[in-house]
C-alpha cells in the first residue's frame, strides 16, 4: 500500500461527507424528533458537534502518525497482540455496519418501490457494488466519494427547498421542544451521532493524503457538509410535517421527497427518484464501511492485497445482513449496533491517545 | 517490363554460393555486406526479388566506363526522373566536367557530389539497408567494384488530394485534414507550427510492414516522461503488420477492455497543434490519416475545435448542448423503461394515462419493445454508412419514416417508445468523438436491460458501476474523469462551458506542462481593461499629414 | 513468469466475474419480479368511501377472512367505489375533442364492500384482472356519513400504501360519495382529473387554501390543530360544488362551515391570495378580495390563552347596480371600508364560535400556545383533548381591516 500520497484535503473532505451521508438519513426526522419533537433540528445540530467532536479526535490522532493507518500506529502503541483485538473489534464493528446498512436500504428499497423484488436481491445488488468497487486502490476511492458527492447534496437540497413552499415555521416552535427529557435526547444524541462513525475512514486515508496535517481541515468540513445536510434535512421534515406527524413516519425523508413535486409537474411526487439517487450516497457510505473491513482485515493478516479479500468477505456480510427478522427488529439492532460502535469508535482512539501520552512523557522525562 | 539479363551466364562462382530458393530471411542472413563484386549483389537482389515483376534491374556504364546496376520497383518510382535525372547524368558526362580525372575510388563522391542532384540520397553496404530501400521506393546503384551501395529518393506514390475531413465537419476553423501520406500530414502540422520545438521522432513498427509511426510533441511544453512512455509503449509492439493509427491506439491504451477510448483521434492537423500545444503527444501513422492524442481525457470527447473558433457564448452553450444530448443518449431509454414498467406514478398522471393508452395494443413488454426499435436502430445506422452515399441518406428518412410508423399502425411498438428511440438516436450523433458515442451507444443496452429488473434502482445502480469504472480509467496516467475528478480548477473553466481564451492563462495542470504559461499575465489583464474608442472622437485626427 | 501469468489469470477471471457471470447471474434471477407495464396495472385514478346499506353488508365477500367471526373493533361496513382508467379509451395527444355523446367513457366506475378499505381493495382486485395500481390515486372522496363516523381507517391505509400520494386531495362528499366517480363533466376527459382540477385551480383562485390529503394528515397528528376536509355537493349528476369546509375533531367530522366562511378562514391563517367576492345586501355592491393578511398575537390572561388577530385585506369593487349609490370620493370609499370590515369581524368571531362549539380548531391557534408558550401549554395542557377544553375558554379579539383599492373600469 505504499503507494504515493495523492489524496487531496477536498478529496479527504468530500471522502468524510461522502461517507457519513448514507441511508441513516431516511428515519433521522423521527429519531431526531422521537428525542425532542420540535427540538429535533438542535438535537441533531448537538449530535453533529458531538461527532465532530469524536472525529477531531480521531483525526488528531491520525495527523500524529501522519505515514500509517489506525491499524499500523496502534500496533506501535499497544504492542502487536493487544492491537491485533482492537482491530478485529473494528473490523467485526465496520462489517456489521456495512451489513445493516445494505439491509436498511433493501427494506426502505422493498417497502416502497420494488414490493414484489426479494429482499436478498436488493441487498447484494446493493453489497456488490460496493464489492466491485473496493477492489480500488485509496486514489481511486477518493475519486468516487469526490465524483459522487454532489449528486448526493443535489437531491437533499432539491427537496429541502421545494418543500419550503408547505414549511410552517410554527411547526419549529419551541426550538428545544415541549417534551424533551434528559433521557431521550440523550438517547437521541447518541442515535445520530452513530450515524457519523463511517468517518472512521479518515484513518486510512490519511497516510494516503498530499498534506496529512491537513486532515483535521479535511474531516472538519466533512462533518459539516454531512452535518448540514441532516440538519437542513430535519429542519425541513419537520417544518412540513410537524413533529407529531414525523414521529409516526418510517422514512419521514422519504415521505418529503414524496410531498415534494418538480416545477410545472415534470415529475408529480419525488420519492422513487429520491430513492433511486440516494443508492449513491448509500452506495458510498456501504463502500467506506467495506472498505474500512477489507483494509483492516488485510493489515490484521498482513496481506499485500487486499482485492482478494473484497469477493471472500461478502458471502459474510451478506449474512450479517440477512440476520434481522423484522424492519422493527433492524431498527433495534441499528441502534444497538450504533451504541457499541461508539463505544469503540471513540473509547478506542481514546485509549490509544492516552497510551500515547503517557509514553511520549515517559520519554521525555527518561 | 524491361528485365535486362545480365550479359552472358557466367556468374557461376555467386551462385555456387547461394543454393537456389531461399527464403528472403535466409537470404539476408547468408549476406550481410556487399562485397564488391557487381555480378554478385545482382545474383543475390535476382533471387531475393526477381519473382516479382514490376522489379527492375537495368544495366549500364557509368560514362562509358563503369560497369553498373540500377535497382528499382516500377510501380514506386517515378519512370521520368529515373531516365532524365538519373541515367541521363550518369551515362554522359556533363560538359564542364568533361576534364576531371575519375577514379573507381573517387568515383563515389563524384557521383554524390557532383553528378546527381537528388536531395534524398543516401548510401550504405548492408544488405538489409539497401534492400528495405529498394522496398520503399528509392533506386539503388551499384557500381562494380564500390563496397557501398547508392540509394536515391525516386519514390513516386499517389495521394489523394488534402480534403476536409468527414469524422470532423466544422462550420467555422480549418477545414483541412490529415491524408494516408505521413510527410504530407506532418507538413500540415509544421507549417501550423513554425517552431524548432516541434519535434517528430520516427520509428517502424511492424516487422513486415515497416510502417514508419511519428511521435509528434512540442518540446519545451510536453512533460518528456510522457514522451519517453510512448516510446516505451511503441517499443514494446512487436507484430507483423501496422495498417492504421488504430492498430497502434489499442497496443499503446492502458486498459483494453473498456468501453471508453483512452485516446482520442483526429482527422485534423489543427486539433493535433492545439493538443500538442496543450502537452499532449500526437501519433501520426504513415497510411492513416488520423493522428492519436496522447493521453486523452473523457470532456475531449465533446469537445470540438470549433468550440475554440468560436466565441465563448457560443461555443459554451453548444457544448452545453452537446453533454446534455451525450447524457441523454445514454440514459433516455432505460429511464423510459424503469418509469413505464416500474414507476409511473411519477409522470404526470394526463401523461401516465395517455401512455398506457398509447401501448395498449402492444404485445411485448416496454423491455423488449425498446430493445427491439434500439437494434433495428443499430441495424439501420449501420446499414446507412455502408450504402453509397447518394442511397443512403433516402434510405434513411425512407426507414425512420416509414418503418415507424408502419410499427405503430401494425401494433408492434407504442409511438412513446419511437419518440424515445429516435431521440436518443439524434441525441448519440450530437457528440462528435464517433469512438466516445459508441461506448455510450453500447452501453446503453446492459442499462436498459438492468432497468427493466429493477427499474430506477437497477438504472441507478448500472451508472453507479459506468461511473466507477470511468472513475478507475486512467490514460497514461491521467485519470480519465480529470479536470473534473480530480478537481483541477484551471480545467473546469474548459469543462463543461468553454471560458473565454484569455481567461484560461494556463495549460491544463494534469498534463504537466514545463512551461503552463498560455496567454501572458499583461495580455489576460489588458482583456479585462476597456478598449479604446479611437472612432468615437469625431475630430478628423488622421487628417494632420 | 509463471505467477505473473497465474496472477494474470485471476485478473482475467476476475474481469470475467464482474463483465459475464454477474448479469448472466441476474438475468434468469431477475424474473422481473415488479415490472408491471403500465397499460398491465388498473390506474386507480380516484376512489369514493360510503358507508354500506343493512341489506349491502348482509353477504359478506369472505375475502380476506375466513368464518364467521367479526371484527373486535366496531366497523361499519364500506363500500368503496373505484374510477379505473381504461387505456386506450384516452386518445393520446391532443386529439380532436366535442365528438359528443357518441365517444366511449374513458373510465371505468367498480364498487366493492369490505369491513376496511383495504378488504374492500381485495374484494375489488378479485373481480379485476389487473393488479390495482394507486400510484395516480389523485382523489379520495368520503361520504359524510363515513366521516362523521370516523376516518381513522381510511387515514391509515392510505398512508401505510407507499404507492398513494401525499399531494392527492382528500374532500367529503355531502349525500353519496360513489355519484362523485360516477358523474361525466364535460370538461375534461377523466372525471377524476375534473375533481382534481376544480380543487387545484380553487386553489390558484384563492378559493380554497392547498390542503391536499398529506396536510390532513400532518394536522389530524399535530396536538394544537384539527383538519378540515373541503366539502362538496353534488349538482345535477353532472358536477359538484364546494360547499364549505368540513370541520374535523380528530378523526370525526363534527360540523362543516358556508362557502364564504372558507374565505375568513384563509384570511385569518394569513393565506394571501384572495378569491372570494362579498355581497353586502345594504349597499346592493360585490366586493372582491384581492390579497390578505393576518397576524395573530397570543397573550395568557387569567389562565387562559387571548389571541389578537389582525387583519387587513385589500380588495376592489366589481359590481355596484344601483345607481344612486355613490361612490366617488375616497371618504365615501373609507366608510364603506369601515362597514364592510365590522362585517367582517362579525363573520370572523362567528367562525371562530362555531370551531369552538365543534370542538375544532383549524386554526391552530393551539400550536400557536405550544410554540410561543411552551411553559403554559406543558403546565396547563400537553395533549389534544386538554387543548379542546382550553379552546372553548380562550377568548379573541378580531381586528379586520378592510381596504377598497380599485373600482373597476366604471367611475362612480
Amino acid at each position: 500500500m505504499n503507494r504515493p500520497a495523492t489524496v487531496t484535503t477536498l478529496q479527504a473532505a468530500a471522502l468524510v461527507a461522502g461517507s457519513i451521508i448514507g441511508v441513516g438519513v431516511l428515519p433521522l426526522p423521527r429519531v431526531a424528533t422521537l428525542a425532542a419533537d420540535t427540538g429535533g433540528p438542535l438535537v441533531t445540530g448537538v449530535a453533529v458537534l458531538a461527532a465532530w467532536l469524536a472525529l477531531w479526535l480521531i483525526t488528531k490522532l491520525g495527523t500524529l502518525f501522519p505515514q500509517q493507518s489506525i491499524f499500523q500506529y496502534s500496533e506501535i502503541l499497544l504492542g502487536r497482540w493487544l492491537a491485533a483485538i482492537g482491530t478485529l473489534l473494528l473490523i467485526c464493528f465496520f462489517a456489521f455496519l456495512a451489513s445493516l446498512a445494505a439491509r436498511e436500504f433493501g427494506e426502505v428499497v422493498v417497502t416502497a418501490v420494488l414490493r414484489k423484488t426479494p429482499l436478498e436481491m436488493t441487498v447484494l445488488a446493493m453489497l456488490l457494488l460496493a464489492a466491485i468497487a473496493a477492489r480500488n486502490d485509496v486514489r481511486t476511492f477518493s475519486y468516487i466519494h469526490m465524483f459522487y458527492l454532489p449528486f448526493i447534496l443535489a437531491p437533499g437540497i432539491l427537496i429541502i427547498a421545494l418543500s419550503l413552499k408547505n414549511a410552517v415555521s410554527l411547526n419549529l416552535l419551541p426550538l428545544w421542544g415541549n417534551d424533551a427529557t434528559a433521557l431521550s435526547v440523550t438517547h437521541g444524541i447518541l442515535t445520530i451521532a452513530s450515524l457519523f462513525q463511517v468517518a472512521f475512514v479518515v484513518t486510512i486515508v490519511i497516510p494516503h493524503m498530499k498534506q496529512p496535517q491537513k486532515a483535521l481541515k479535511a474531516s472538519s468540513w466533512g462533518v459539516v457538509i454531512a452535518g448540514g445536510l441532516y440538519v437542513a434535512i430535519v429542519l425541513a421534515t419537520i417544518a412540513v410535517f410537524g413533529s407529531e406527524e414525523t414521529r409516526l413516519l418510517i422514512w419521514p425523508t422519504l415521505e418529503l421527497a414524496k410531498t415534494t413535486s418538480l416545477p410545472a409537474n415534470i415529475l408529480e411526487r419525488l420519492d422513487a427518484a429520491f430513492l433511486a439517487i440516494w443508492v449513491t450516497a448509500v452506495f458510498t457510505t456501504l463502500l467506506s464501511t467495506y472498505y474500512l473491513t477489507i483494509h483492516a482485515i488485510s493489515q490484521l493478516f498482513r496481506l499485500k492485497d487486499h482485492r482478494l479479500l473484497t469477493y471472500f468477505v461478502l458471502p459474510f456480510i451478506f449474512w450479517m445482513a440477512m440476520l434481522p427478522q423484522s424492519v422493527l427488529q433492524l431498527y433495534q439492532i441499528v441502534e444497538l449496533v450504533g451504541r457499541i460502535g461508539l463505544c469503540i469508535t471513540f473509547g478506542y482512539p481514546i485509549i490509544l491517545l492516552l497510551v500515547w501520552l503517557l509514553r511520549r512523557r515517559g520519554v521525555s522525562s527518561s | 517490363m524491361s528485365n535486362d539479363t545480365p550479359k552472358g551466364s557466367g556468374q557461376s562462382s555467386a551462385s555456387a554460393e547461394l543454393p537456389p530458393s531461399l527464403p528472403p530471411d535466409e537470404l539476408l542472413k547468408r549476406r550481410e555486406r556487399l562485397e564488391g563484386s557487381l555480378e554478385q549483389s545482382i545474383e543475390w537482389f535476382k533471387q531475393l526479388l526477381l519473382p516479382d515483376t514490376d522489379f527492375v534491374i537495368r544495366h549500364f556504364d557509368i560514362y562509358g566506363r563503369f560497369p553498373a546496376a540500377l535497382f528499382y520497383i516500377s510501380s514506386m518510382t517515378k519512370q521520368a526522373a529515373i531516365h532524365n535525372d538519373l541515367l541521363k547524368p550518369l551515362m554522359y558526362m556533363p560538359d564542364h566536367l568533361k576534364d576531371a580525372e575519375i577514379r573507381l575510388d573517387g568515383l563515389e563522391t563524384f557521383i554524390l557530389r557532383k553528378t546527381l542532384y537528388f536531395s534524398d540520397i543516401r548510401t550504405s553496404e548492408e544488405y538489409q539497408t539497401l534492400t528495405e530501400s529498394i522496398m520503399r521506393g528509392y533506386a539503388l546503384l551499384l557500381v562494380d567494384g564500390l563496397n557501398r551501395g547508392i540509394m536515391i529518393n525516386t519514390r513516386d506514390i499517389d495521394k489523394r488530394a488534402v480534403e476536409q475531413p468527414p469524422t470532423e465537419q466544422v462550420i467555422q476553423g480549418p477545414r483541412e485534414g490529415f491524408i494516408e501520406s505521413m510527410s504530407t500530414n506532418l507538413a500540415l502540422m509544421r507549417y501550423r507550427l513554425a517552431t524548432p520545438d516541434f519535434r517528430t521522432h520516427i520509428r517502424q513498427l511492424g516487422r513486415l510492414t515497416k510502417t514508419p509511426v511519428a511521435i509528434c510533441y512540442i518540446e519545451g511544453v510536453v512533460d518528456m516522461a510522457l514522451v519517453d512512455e510512448v516510446k516505451t509503449r511503441l517499443s514494446k509492439i512487436d507484430v507483423d503488420g501496422i495498417l492504421d493509427s488504430g492498430f497502434v491506439e489499442q497496443y499503446i491504451e492502458d486498459s483494453h477492455l473498456s468501453p471508453f477510448p483512452q485516446i482520442q483521434n483526429t482527422e485534423k492537423p489543427d486539433k493535433a497543434v492545439a493538443q500538442m500545444l496543450e502537452g499532449r503527444v500526437v501519433i501520426i501513422v504513415e497510411g492513416s490519416p488520423f493522428g492519436l492524442i496522447i493521453p486523452s481525457v473523457f470532456s475531449q470527447f465533446y469537445q470540438t475545435t470549433e468550440d475554440y473558433a468560436t466565441r465563448f457564448l457560443q461555443g459554451s452553450f453548444v457544448r452545453i448542448a452537446r453533454v446534455v444530448a451525450l447524457v441523454f443518449s445514454l440514459i433516455f431509454p432505460s429511464l423510459y423503461v424503469a418509469i413505464i414498467s416500474f414507476n409511473p406514478e411519477l409522470i404526470p398522471t394526463e401523461f401516465a394515462v395517455a401512455v398506457a393508452g398509447g401501448r395498449a395494443g402492444v404485445p411485448f413488454p416496454s423491455l423488449v419493445e425498446v430493445l427491439i426499435i434500439e437494434i433495428s436502430m443499430e441495424v439501420l445506422r449501420e446499414a446507412t454508412i455502408r450504402l453509397p452515399q447518394q442511397v443512403g441518406g433516402a434510405l434513411s428518412i425512407v426507414g425512420v419514416l416509414v418503418v415507424g410508423q408502419a410499427a405503430v399502425s401494425a401494433g408492434f411498438s407504442s409511438p412513446i417508445t419511437v419518440v424515445v428511440i429516435a431521440l436518443t438516436t439524434i441525441g448519440s450523433f450530437a457528440t462528435p468523438a464517433y469512438n466516445a458515442a459508441f461506448a455510450l451507444r453500447m452501453l446503453r443496452f446492459p442499462l436498459i436491460i438492468i432497468s427493466g429488473m429493477f427499474g430506477l434502482y437497477g438504472l441507478m445502480i448500472g451508472l453507479i458501476l459506468i461511473g466507477n469504472h470511468l472513475l478507475s480509467l486512467k490514460s497514461f496516467g491521467v485519470p480519465y474523469l480529470t479536470p473534473a475528478v480530480p478537481l483541477d480548477m484551471q480545467g473546469l473553466k474548459d469543462l463543461l462551458i468553454r471560458g473565454p481564451l484569455w481567461w484560461m492563462r494556463r495549460r491544463p495542470a494534469f498534463l504537466h506542462p514545463r512551461d503552463s504559461t498560455r496567454v501572458a499575465r499583461q495580455s489576460a489583464e489588458d482583456m479585462t481593461s476597456p478598449g479604446n474608442d479611437v472612432l468615437e472622437n469625431n475630430s478628423p485626427s488622421g487628417q494632420g499629414g | 513468469m509463471r505467477e505473473r501469468n497465474f496472477m494474470r489469470l485471476l485478473r482475467f477471471l476476475r474481469t470475467g466475474f464482474a463483465v459475464v457471470l454477474l448479469p448472466t447471474l441476474l438475468l434468469p434471477l431477475g424474473g422481473c419480479w415488479d415490472r408491471l407495464e403500465i397499460e398491465k396495472r388498473a390506474v386507480v385514478l380516484g376512489i369514493a368511501v360510503d358507508s354500506a346499506t343493512a341489506k349491502e353488508a348482509g353477504d359478506d365477500n369472505k375475502v380476506t377472512h375466513l368464518g364467521r367471526e367479526l371484527p373486535k373493533v366496531e366497523t361499519h361496513k364500506l363500500r368503496i367505489t373505484a374510477q379505473i382508467a381504461i387505456p386506450g379509451r384516452i386518445p393520446l395527444g391532443p386529439g380532436e375533442g366535442g365528438s359528443g355523446g357518441g365517444k366511449p367513457k374513458p373510465v371505468w366506475v367498480v364498487s366493492a364492500y369490505g369491513h376496511t378499505i383495504d378488504d374492500a381493495m381485495m374484494v375489488l382486485q378479485q373481480k379485476l384482472s389487473d393488479r390495482i395500481f394507486l400510484g395516480h390515486l389523485r382523489v379520495i372522496v368520503v361520504a359524510e356519513d363515513v366521516a362523521r363516523a370516523g376516518m381513522s381507517n381510511i387515514n391509515d391505509y392510505f398512508r401505510r400504501n407507499p404507492q398513494v400520494r401525499r399531494l392527492a386531495w382528500m374532500i367529503v362528499a355531502k349525500d353519496e360519495a360513489a355519484s362523485l366517480m360516477a358523474a361525466n363533466p364535460e370538461l375534461k376527459r377523466v372525471p377524476a382529473l375534473y375533481i382534481l382540477a376544480m380543487m387545484d385551480h380553487a386553489v390558484e383562485m384563492g378559493k380554497y387554501p392547498d390542503e391536499f390529503v398529506g396536510k390532513f394528515w400532518s394536522k389530524r397528528s399535530s396536538k394544537g390543530r384539527d383538519p378540515h376536509l373541503p366539502y362538496v355537493q353534488m349538482e345535477a349528476g353532472e358536477t359538484f360544488s364546494l360547499k364549505g369546509m368540513a370541520l374535523f375533531d380528530g378523526d370525526r367530522m363534527v360540523d362543516y362551515t358556508d362557502p364564504l366562511q372558507i374565505g375568513v378562514f384563509m384570511a385569518m391563517t394569513n393565506i394571501q391570495s384572495g378569491g372570494y367576492s362579498v355581497y353586502t345586501p345594504r349597499e346592493n355592491l360585490m366586493y372582491r378580495a384581492t390579497y390578505r393578511s393576518a397576524k395573530t398575537r397570543l397573550k395568557i390572561e387569567n389562565g387562559h390563552p387571548h389571541f389578537r388577530i389582525d387583519i387587513q385585506v385589500e380588495g376592489n369593487i366589481e359590481e355596484k347596480p344601483n345607481e344612486s349609490y355613490d361612490l366617488e370620493t375616497a371618504a365615501q370609499l373609507a366608510a364603506l371600508e369601515k362597514r364592510l370590515g365590522a362585517a367582517a369581524q362579525k363573520g370572523a368571531l362567528a367562525l371562530i364560535a362555531l370551531t369552538q362549539e365543534a370542538n375544532a380548531d383549524i386554526f391552530g391557534f393551539g400550536e400557536l400556545v405550544r410554540a410561543k408558550k411552551p411553559a403554559f401549554w406543558n403546565r396547563e395542557i400537553r395533549t389534544k383533548d386538554n387543548w379542546h377544553r382550553m379552546y372553548k375558554k380562550s377568548t379573541f379579539e378580531v381586528n379586520y381591516v378592510i381596504k377598497i383599492r380599485r373600482v373597476g373600469m366604471k367611475a362612480e
